[in-house]
């Protein structure tokens, strides 16, 4: 792999789960929210991309629906199948607190996965649906991998503006006093409630438009995919960046995607090699994590930072 | 209806099993006030160990799960000490995420020691018992008998012992607990040592009843998460009266439905045991 397909892989997929990050972000560092399923809001999008565009099945597929749609309409139904998910899984969770809410969403995550794997009707099963139809850059005279890296660039920019626009608004700040003093938010006649549903819904559709951009790059959607690696992938990440900037989640997932990139780069000899190679990614990401969580280092370069 | 009982007294062993697994983890929620999910990787630990010292190094079952449950057990009070403890200023939050980084060094780790593929012991062959046609293995029968045991045992530990009665201070009322003279830091570290070493316990019950792969630990926190949401993160007699609904629930489930939901039942009993009692069973006031 040579330094132009490391860095276009670093943007390409850096700035695709840094709109997961960013969504993350706002519901935690903001919203107070700890969503441990992240994962299917994506997958929900993905699937949603994957159902709409593909052809109706043939042969040994095992699915019930491809509409054959436009690639457009996909995306559009990944970020309202996004929605509807978070709809679903927030009217119940949300009335729950802290960890009991962190619990629920996983284990809603795992009801999708698990659904995915079993009902073969929905997306051929494990074996997932290759082929996923994607417009192609070519017949405009573009290379692939640039303009998927760009698009995936450009949904980032988008998310973090709209993100930001958002919190910079009179409603942003009454997220913040919903999260600082739910007491305080409510005798001023804060609608608490209703507040964290609305952060919890409108913050899962730009997952359901990665994950269709997601589907699209990797032209395969499978429950393999979709793990819940990808919910604590993404946690990591935004503890990397230093919580509740806009620049720090996009700087953590970028860092976290680089480092990952890099340790896939090194060719192996062996399979067992590649295995403690993967293994050994796997330490050294939880030790980061643990010591970032430990001493904190931006939260105290902020603080400076304010205090100068 | 004697296949129905048949799931049903599986789901009695699977529930056993759900109960050792979920006691340590209830306990360090309840003492140190966060959910500590690399729990689960405790469990890998501990059946890794015992598999270690009895297929590879040839030692007989019980003192290699011996070892294992001892070894996990000051693991657990290694790692509190060292990560865990320095950080309980930063809040519960913090804490449940770097559990999950700490998860991850423990399953990188055992990854890069052991490797991929399927293990099992070197035990002989599971006996059937048969009565009134349902069948039980006795490596089954261990497994309920362990439960008991470590329950009847926990009980009276909690109920009787200076260290039981502390841990039960603290985690009813830390500030109280700490003003009426008892010794924080002492009860912290027995608690790690209990809650890591029931982790070795459940992890040398899964070796013995399941195929072990590396990612064995990963697929366990979740039906550890469902029982201890039910038992609402609460006492000793919840997380056992959840641990029993959700196995048989599970193992009952396969009558009806395919095998590969569930998962997705023991989820499913939680969400509608959280939208009827949102506090869950033991129903406390507060979360």
């Amino acid at each position: 792999m040579n330094l132009v397909q490391l860095f276009l892989a670093v943007v390409m997929f850096g700035s695709l789960f840094s709109v997961l990050t960013l969504s993350l972000n706002l519901q935690y560092a903001r919203g107070g929210m700890i969503n441990f399923g992240t994962v299917a809001y994506f997958a929900a999008g993905a699937y949603a991309y994957a159902i709409v565009t593909q052809e109706p099945p043939s042969g040994l597929d095992q699915y019930l629906v491809g509409l054959h749609g436009p690639w457009w309409a996909g995306f559009l139904a990944a970020g309202v199948a996004a929605m509807a998910f978070a709809v679903l899984t927030g009217w119940p969770t949300l009335r729950l607190r802290g960890e009991y809410l962190a619990l629920t969403t996983f284990a809603f995550a795992e009801m999708l996965h698990s659904l995915l794997v079993n009902e073969r009707r929905i997306g051929n099963g494990t074996v997932g649906l290759a082929n996923v139809e994607r417009p192609d850059p070519g017949s405009l005279g573009l290379p692939d991998a640039w303009t998927y890296a760009g698009a995936a660039f450009v949904l980032m920019l988008a998310t973090a503006l709209v993100f930001r626009h958002l919190l910079a608004s009179p409603y942003g700040r009454a997220i913040d006093a919903v999260r600082d003093d739910e007491g305080a938010a409510e005798a001023i006649g804060k609608d608490i409630a209703r507040l964290r549903f609305e952060v919890f819904v409108i913050s899962a559709v730009p997952i359901g438009f990665a994950g269709a951009l997601y589907a699209m790059i990797t032209t395969l959607v499978s429950p393999d995919l979709f793990t819940a690696e990808v919910t604590f992938f993404v946690w990591i990440a935004l503890v990397l960046g230093g919580e509740r900037t806009i620049l720090g989640a996009v700087l953590g997932t970028m860092a976290l995607v680089g480092f990952q990139e890099l340790v896939r780069a090194i060719p192996f000899e062996s399979v067992r090699a590649a295995e403690i190679a993967a293994a050994g990614e796997d330490i050294v990401t939880g030790v980061l994590f643990i010591l970032i969580l430990r001493w904190q280092p931006f939260e105290a370069m902020m603080k400076r930072r304010r205090a100068a | 209806m004697t296949l129905l009982a048949q799931y049903a007294l599986t789901g009695v062993v699977t529930g056993c099993f759900l109960i050792l697994a979920t006691i340590g983890f209830s306990l360090t929620r309840q003492v140190e006030g966060f959910l500590n999910i690399a729990h689960a990787e405790m469990l890998g630990v501990s059946a890794f160990i015992t598999w270690g010292l009895n297929a590879v190094a040839g030692w007989p079952f019980i003192p290699s799960a011996a070892v294992a449950v001892v070894a996990t057990a000051f693991l657990g009070l290694a790692i509190g000490r060292v990560v865990y403890d320095p950080m309980r200023r930063h809040g519960p939050a913090v804490l449940l995420i770097t559990s999950v980084g700490v998860a991850y060094v423990m399953a990188g780790m055992m990854h890069a020691i052991i490797g991929t593929g399927i293990r099992s012991l070197n035990i002989p062959l599971a006996t059937s018992y048969r009565a009134f046609g349902l069948r039980l293995t006795d490596y089954q029968m261990i497994v309920v008998a362990l439960a008991a045991i470590t329950g009847v045992s926990l009980a009276l530990f909690m109920n009787r012992t200076r260290t039981g009665l502390a841990i039960r201070a603290m985690s009813a009322n830390p500030e109280l607990a700490a003003s009426r003279g008892i010794d924080v830091r002492q009860t912290s570290r027995a608690t790690w040592l209990i809650a890591s070493g029931l982790a070795g316990l459940a992890g040398v019950v899964l070796a013995l009843i399941a195929t072990l792969s590396t990612d064995i630990a990963f697929n366990q926190i979740l039906q550890i998460l469902a029982v201890a949401i039910l038992a609402g993160l609460g006492s000793l007699y919840s997380v056992i009266a959840a641990g029993l609904i959700v196995g048989i629930a599970m193992d009952l489930s396969v009558y009806w439905i395919p095998a590969g939901y569930r998962p997705l039942i023991a989820f499913m009993v939680v969400i509608l045991a959280l939208l009827v009692r949102p506090q869950g069973l033991s129903g406390k006031a507060r979360s």
